[in-house]
Formats: C-alpha cells, structure tokens, sequence
C-alpha cells in the first residue's frame, strides 16, 4: 500500500514538475530571476573580484549560481500556492485526493532543478567571455552535494510556501529578503566580513551549508570529514523543516476548509 | 496665454497629486518600508561586502555611494513606468487620448513625485552609508550634492519615461524593468570603474542617465569643488532631458498609431 502511494505521488511529482517547467519556459519574470539576474550578479563579481587571482572564477560560479537559486526559490517557490490563488486554481486543488504539499513539492523541484541552470550560465560566462580556465575538485563531492542543496532548497521551498500564502504580510518582505540571504550565506563572500552577531543566522540557513558544501568541493579547499558535517546539517535542516512544512500545510487546509478564507488575500 | 499656462500647471499638479494617491494606495507602510528602506540598504550592504572583500575596507565608500545614488532607478524605472503603464492595464488610456490635454505636461506630471520619491530613496541609501559604513560627509558640498541627486533622479526618471511609454507596446515590460535596473548596477559605474569596461561599454555607459550623476556624487563627496562636477552635472541633466523628450515622442507616436489602427489595448 505505501508502495503503491510512493508510486502514486512520484508519478504526480514528475507530472506537476513537466507542466512547471513548461510553463517556466515562457514566463519572462522566471527567465530573469534565473538567468538574467544570476548572469548580472557573475559579471559584477567577476569584475570586482578580477585581483583575488584565477581561483575566484569558479567561487563566483557556484556564489552566483547560487544567488539564481535563492531568488527562484524565494520568488517562485514562495509563490507557487500564490499563483494558484491568482489564477482561482487553488480551490480545486485543494479539494483533490492528491495532498497539496505533494503537489508543491513537484512544483518546488522543477524550480530549483530548473534555477541550477543559473549556475551552468554563470559557468559558460567566466570561462568564454572572461577565459577563465575552470575546474571542479571534488566532481563526485559536488554532485551529491548538489543534490542535498536541491533536495534542502525543496523543503525550505515548502516552508515559505504556506507562509506566504496564510501571511501576505510577510510576503510584502519578499524584495527585502533577496540580498540578506545572499550575504547571510556567504554566497560571494565569507560571513566572516558580516558583523559576529549574524553569524548564528546564517548557521540557520540551509542556503549557508549548501553553499559551504558546494564551494568546499568545487574549490577542494574542505578536508571530506568536514563535507559530511555540511551534508549532516543539511540532511538534519530537511528532516526538520518537511515535518514544519507537514503542519503547516495542515493549518493552511483547516484556515481553507473552516475558515473558507483561502482565496482571500 | 495665462489660462493656457494656468490649466496646464493644474494639469501638471493633478496628475502629480494622483501618481502619489496612486503610489501610495498600494505601498503601505509595511511595503514602503520593505522595498523602499530594507530592499536598498541590503543592496548597498551586499555589493559594499563584496566590493570590500575584493579591495579592502577604504573603498567601502565607493560602492555605497554608487549603489545609494543607483537606487533612484527604483522610483525611476519602477515607479514612472507603472504610472505610465498602469492607465493602460487599469483601462483608462482610452479617456486618456480622448482629452484635449497637454500631453507633455500630463506625461511629464506622472514622473514629478517619483523624482520626489527617488530623492528620498537615495537620501536614506546615503544615510545608512554615514551611520553604519561610515561614509564621510564632512568635506561635502551638502546643497550641491543634492543638487546633483536631484538631477540625477530627473534623469533616471527620464529613462522611466521612455521604459513606461515602451511598456504601452509589450506585455513584457517588467522583464525590460528588472533587467535594465540590473544592468545599471553595471553600466553606471555603480560597482565597477568605468574605465575598467570594455569599450563597446563604455559607449553604452556614456549614453546612460546615472553615470556622470554618480560619478559627480563621489567627486563631491571626497571633498571637489562645485565647479569641478558641473560639466558631469550638465551632463546628466542633458541626458535626463533627452530621455523626456524621447519617451515623449515615443507615447505620442503610440498614441497615434493606437487611434489610427484601434490597437489601443492589443499589445
């Protein structure tokens, strides 16, 4: 029976994520945030970084690619129960046998798998039109690594998600959240240049461990013990944060179904 | 003559008195203080980390006031744009063309209270560079430097005009927005010297409005002389005013073809 569920939810999983890339294709604003946007972010850091020697080519990759994530997780992922309300979908969907959070989840996954192309467009920047000669340290390291950020990324995705949608207050903050993440994270630059007491903010941030994972193995300038720390922590972040998700998803459905408040912003 | 005069400043003011309601029917205070006091001091704190990382701590100045001064195109290419813009969605463009209306005045009218908002925007973005990055103002011209912002936020809103009567041609218009307020953050020399672009972007830079407003903001600020900023300042108020003057001739050539071929609401 759970199998049959498993293959139930996958195949609505993988349906969801098809028709989100889809659509993703023709939407200008997702087209910005990542693509153009990260691809800006590369430039400037490529040239304000230029003196910091050939090493900080492919730092500037990974931190821009990164920037691309973020903004599409926080931008599209935050909104993806948003647009359904905008679109007078969400009623339908959440009165389906499918659970909505599965449906996020496909939604989630297409717009982070689709985001890491902000990184592949950061990549063909510094080596083309720069001629960096770039490399990757630890390949093996970095695609599991990646994969943590991306399966990290889903489940912050699935925080904000309900959030936004039972707080619109909250989401009017949404402008203002895009660069502190960016610092706080250490994206294009250490934490350590930020002031000490943000340092225990950042350690709540699973962007900051991705990113630490994937510029320790991109670079191989991290021993392997601590890679395994950055993919505990993020692993320990995931578990947490699809249990948050769980309820929050349950008091979203309650607020729709009792309250009959849900199309209401 | 005078009744000309007279209804075209109430013209003028009108249009003026409704973009702020109309600013402001959407931008709460919460909002407000979001995208227009966070959104920019995080900016300005995210490149001036960056900037310090790369070249130390005593170019710290560089980048806060490049990026205080490029705030203006918030209010400039957001804000004049959805003005603009915004008769056509909400339907009332129709109206619009139908009056006998100075159409200068009542275009130019939209974008007065963004520059007003576009000068605060840049005030705050300085003043967190004094307060918390340490930027130092004791050697400044203070009434030329505002001069200077002024000037550069007419220009930036110039550029605002023309993205807004682009706008009545695409659906695309935010994607032009954000891209074009991105790109300034390069092509203005608000994170990279000028003279360290290529030259083909040089070109583009030379043809851009914030460009000599930021240059001649840092030149104020460590401590030139007035005369020595007028030429960037004549500069960027020429530029500005090309800007109106395109973007005007762009929403009347709009607004003929509108008429002409009933493709008012097509696009």
């Amino acid at each position: 029976m759970i199998l049959g569920m498993i293959k139930d939810y996958g195949r609505t999983i993988l349906a969801v994520a098809e028709m989100t890339v889809r659509w993703t294709l023709i939407d200008s604003f997702v087209i910005f945030t990542i693509f153009i946007q990260p691809l800006i972010v590369a430039l400037l850091a490529l040239w304000i970084l230029q003196d910091k020697g050939n090493d900080v080519a492919m730092f500037v990759v990974v931190g821009s690619g990164m920037t691309g994530l973020w903004s599409g997780l926080l931008f599209i992922c935050g909104n993806s129960i948003n647009i359904e309300r905008w679109s007078g979908t969400l009623e339908t969907l959440v009165g389906l046998p499918t659970p909505l959070e599965v449906i996020v989840f496909g939604k989630c996954l297409a717009n982070i798998s689709f985001s890491l192309l902000a990184m592949a467009v950061s990549y063909i920047l510094a080596a083309w039109f720069f001629g960096y000669t770039l490399s990757l340290n630890q390949p093996l390291l970095f695609v599991v690594s990646m994969l943590l950020t991306v399966i990290s990324f889903i489940s912050f995705g699935l925080i904000i998600a309900p959030i936004f949608v039972m707080n619109p207050s909250i989401q009017q903050w949404q402008n203002g959240l895009e660069f502190p993440v960016y610092m706080l994270s250490g994206f294009l630059f250490p934490i350590a240049l930020l002031p000490g007491w943000t340092t225990p903010i950042s350690y709540l941030l699973p962007p900051y461990w991705a990113a630490q994972a994937l510029h320790g193995t991109s670079s191989g300038n991290a021993p392997f013990e601590q890679i395994l720390l950055y993919w505990g922590i993020l692993l320990a972040f995931c578990v947490v944060y699809y249990l948050l998700a769980g309820a929050l998803f349950k008091k979203m459905l309650v607020k729709a179904r009792v309250d009959a408040t849900l199309d209401m912003e | 003559m005078i009744r000309t005069l007279t209804l075209n400043l109430r013209l003028f003011w009108e249009g003026t008195l409704l973009s702020y309601i109309a600013l402001f029917h959407w931008l709460r205070p919460v909002t407000y203080l979001a995208s227009k006091i966070v959104a920019p001091l995080a900016q300005i704190l995210f490149f001036t980390f960056l900037g310090t990382f790369a070249t130390g701590r005593q170019n710290a100045s560089f980048y806060v006031i490049g990026n205080a001064i490029q705030i203006t195109a918030s209010s400039g290419i957001f804000g004049v744009t959805m003005s603009i813009g915004g008769d056509r969605w909400n339907g009332t463009l129709a109206y619009l063309f139908g009056t006998p209306a100075n159409r200068l005045v009542m275009f130019v009218g939209r974008a007065f209270i963004h520059i007003i908002d576009g000068f605060m925007g840049v005030v705050i973005g300085l003043t967190w560079g004094a307060l918390l990055l340490g930027v130092d103002f004791s050697h400044t011209n203070l009434p030329m430097l505002a001069l200077v912002i002024l000037v550069t936020t007419f220009s930036t809103s110039g550029l605002g005009l023309l993205m807004g009567s682009l706008s009545l041609m695409t659906a695309n218009v935010m994607f032009v927005n954000n891209t074009v307020y991105f790109s300034l953050l390069i092509f203005s020399g608000a994170n990279v010297d000028i003279s360290n672009l290529p030259a083909w972007m040089q070109v583009i830079s030379s043809a851009l409005p914030l460009t000599r407003g930021i240059a001649a903001a840092r030149a104020l600020i460590a401590g030139q002389p007035a005369a020595e900023v007028m030429p960037l300042l004549t500069g960027e108020l020429v530029i500005g005013i090309l800007y109106v003057l395109a973007g005007y001739f762009l929403f009347r050539w709009f607004e003929m073809q509108a008429k002409r071929r009933g493709t008012l609401e097509t696009v």
